[in-house]
């Protein structure tokens, strides 16, 4: 049963987007948009059949090239319980999506649909795969299918960010090949368990070490970590608003999930790399949720506002693997899990006043959203849920983090995680009580957008767009215990079995103020922008020299790609030099 | 296989060529002035993947690794990562192709290829 499951969450996608491309033009319009979603479901399908079956890893051979004789020649899926969880949540995104997008995309041969099925066997293979080349393949399936998806409108805005998304990557992939190419070198394989057995023998060797900077470089770089992050703010901002809902729901933390599994399943064979690998994760990730809170913070563009709480939910994810412990591992999980589902719902949202107030400037759309309230119903939830509102799978995530981190004594990480929620969340916050409730004039302010004018098709419904997005926030409102039991069940087959496993019980705020403080500085900061004009001039005043202290920062995002390769190559020589020096 | 000392068995050279490619490569997509040029660069740091993967397999004295005239067990050099080369081309084709139609629309649009004028999000 397994062995025919196994390779289905791939060819399912892939065979059905040869069809659609070659058949779409004979069927109505409607058609496409029925299979895409029909087929998200039956992958969603297999994936919880997967989950259900897979108590021990189950390892597939492609072609029956089983391992003989010590030498490794074929290539294999290994089906574990985080493999397919992370599965589960991609296909459950795209068929949200598909619905989202119904009949938003009115293209000849359904051009959106063939994309969108890529992108997902992409991403699917990436989770599932355990051969090193073979992940190089789907990162590219899944990076090219990204890319020509964000410039899809082929609007001037659009076409800039697409083409800076598509030079960061590209490069990324180069690194990630060169390091797979110095990995083969030494180790003459390329399967994950081939790999970690030759690396167990060269312990210290500095072409492992360098095989592992690019590698992981490649991912941190498709992650958007800082210093890698310029290209996501572009690019989420811009893309059509069903792109961006996979884009931040999954794109982003799959290369996450992906330096995970590299790092426990093939290079933790090194025992030179682990303290190095933990401290740069750990600063790395600081960087990323604190930046990625203070720009979140101060964007009017909502769709980029968005991308920037990306950034700094990533770095969240990325101190969860930071720790390097089952318990950190099971925390990232599960924390993943439960953004990628807010977030999709929030960008879902954010189409929704594309397309129906005809706007995207928080500013220009003060009010236009009084007509639309059940959708403003859906952000407060959503920035809630960001800000680390006590319920649900995000919270269930950040308890299961602030107790690995205590455990491993960081304890200092709960303070990070808590300015990143409410940084994230005051802003959502404020976006919503500015559009819906007509909150906080800004006089003079409205004709200043950041972008040229944008809007998307109206041709939908509010009832149908809304509808997805609330199945998201309700999987993302009840899912939490049950999905922080299974990813703490599932954490021992996928990093070492001889790790203890973490603890069952659901994991408990460690005070039970914290998650209220955080929620309610995000109420506070939301509370402050919205009734500027009220407060003292003193006080105002000392609050805009704080925030000119972040000018820099916005500044150095600055839309010219040359920066952006500028900052790369920083980055990269840090790694670098953290690994050679150790 | 002695996959162990492939590494000491081949010289320096085709290492220093391949930091060189990427070097120089990243140096140009860093300082372009126009699209079209920067694509041309980016396609030099994929220079720098080939020549890394060919060098891994390279073996002195080995042949092709096609067992149509010679009998299997000839010295070859090593066929997976010239299999590796070729995925690469393919991926490297793409994306330049589709970096290229983005640039065309673009420049249709704007006018102008130049990433100093062309920006996304100017605030």
């Amino acid at each position: 049963m397994m062995s025919i499951l196994a390779p289905l969450p791939v060819v399912l996608p892939l065979s059905i987007a040869a069809l659609l491309l070659i058949f779409a033009h004979l069927w109505p319009a409607r058609v496409p948009d029925a299979i895409a979603t029909l087929t998200a479901l039956a992958t969603a399908a297999i994936c919880v059949l997967m989950l259900q079956r897979v108590a021990t890893p189950f390892t597939y051979w492609f072609g029956g090239w089983q391992p003989a004789n010590g030498l490794t020649l074929g290539i294999d899926f290994v089906i574990d319980r985080f493999g397919a969880g992370f599965g589960l949540l991609v296909s459950i995104l795209f068929a949200a999506t598909f619905v989202f997008a119904w009949g938003y995309f009115e293209s000849v041969r359904a051009h959106f649909h063939v994309l969108m099925l890529l992108f997902m066997a992409g991403m699917l293979g990436f989770s599932l795969t355990h051969d090193l080349f073979n992940m190089f393949v789907w990162f590219e399936v899944m990076g090219v299918a990204g890319f020509a998806l964000t410039g899809y409108r082929l609007e001037a805005s659009a076409l800039e960010g697409g083409l800076n998304f598509t030079v960061m990557n590209g490069i990324g992939g180069y690194l990630m090949l060169c390091g797979i190419g110095l990995i083969y070198a030494r180790a003459g394989a390329l399967d994950f368990t081939a790999l970690s057995r030759a690396i167990a023998v060269h312990q210290g060797d500095p072409v492992v070490a360098a095989a592992f900077c690019l590698v992981v470089t490649a991912l941190l770089i498709k992650a958007a970590v800082v210093p890698f992050q310029f290209w996501l703010s572009d690019a989420h901002a811009v893309a059509p608003s069903p792109v961006s809902v996979i884009f931040s729901g999954s794109m982003v933390s799959i290369a996450i999930y992906g330096i995970a599994r590299l790092y426990w399943q093939v290079f933790s064979a090194d025992a030179a790399i682990a303290p190095i690998f933990h401290r740069l994760l750990l600063a790395a990730g600081t960087a990323s949720t604190l930046v990625g809170g203070i720009m979140c913070a101060r964007q009017r563009h909502v769709k980029r506002l968005l991308a920037f709480s990306t950034i700094s939910h990533v770095g969240i994810m990325i101190l969860g693997v930071a720790l390097l412990s089952a318990d950190g591992t099971a925390a990232m999980m599960t924390y993943l899990i439960g953004h990628g589902l807010v977030k999709g719902a929030l960008f879902m949202t954010a189409g929704i006043l594309l397309a129906l107030c005809g706007g995207i400037d928080e500013i220009g759309l003060r009010g236009h959203g009084k007509s639309i309230w059940p959708a403003g119903l859906a952000m407060t939830t959503g920035g809630l849920l960001l800000a680390g509102a006590p319920v649900g799978i995000m919270d269930a995530g950040t308890h299961m983090l602030d107790a690995a981190a205590s455990r491993a004594g960081e304890a200092w990480v709960i303070a990070v995680l808590f300015f990143g929620s409410a940084l994230t969340g005051g802003a959502m916050l404020r976006v919503t009580g500015r559009v819906f409730l007509g909150l906080g004039p800004m006089q003079g302010e409205e004709t200043h957008a950041p972008t040229e004018q944008e809007d998307e098709r109206s041709s939908r419904p509010l009832w149908l767009m809304l509808a997805p997005c609330c199945g998201l926030l309700l999987l993302a409102v009840a899912g939490g215990e049950t999905i922080s039991h299974v990813m703490n069940q599932a954490v021992p087959a996928f990093i070492n079995p001889a790790q203890p496993a973490p603890s069952q019980a659901f994991p408990k705020a460690p005070h039970p103020l914290v998650p209220w403080l955080a929620t309610s500085l995000a109420l506070a900061i939301a509370a402050w922008d919205l009734s500027r004009q009220y407060m003292p001039r003193r006080l105002r005043r000392s609050a805009d020299t704080l925030m000119r202290t972040f000018r820099p920062l916005e500044a150095a995002h600055s839309g010219l790609i040359g920066d952006y390769v500028g900052w790369l190559v920083l980055g990269l020589g840090i790694f670098a030099a953290a690994l050679a020096l150790g | 296989m002695t996959t162990h000392d492939r590494l000491d068995m081949t010289a320096g050279l085709p290492w220093c060529v391949a930091a060189w490619l990427l070097g120089v490569g990243l140096y140009g997509v860093a300082t372009s002035r126009n699209y079209v040029h920067l694509v041309a660069c980016l396609t030099v740091v994929q220079s720098a993947t080939y020549v890394v993967l060919l060098c891994v397999g390279y073996r002195w004295g080995a042949g092709p690794p096609i067992f149509y005239a010679h009998p299997p067990g000839t010295p070859a050099v090593d066929p997976v990562v010239q299999a590796l080369v070729l995925t690469d081309i393919v991926v490297g084709a793409t994306v330049s192709a589709l970096l290229l139609a983005m640039c065309v629309q673009l420049h249709k649009r704007k006018g102008t290829l130049d990433p100093e004028r062309l920006r996304p999000m100017r605030q």
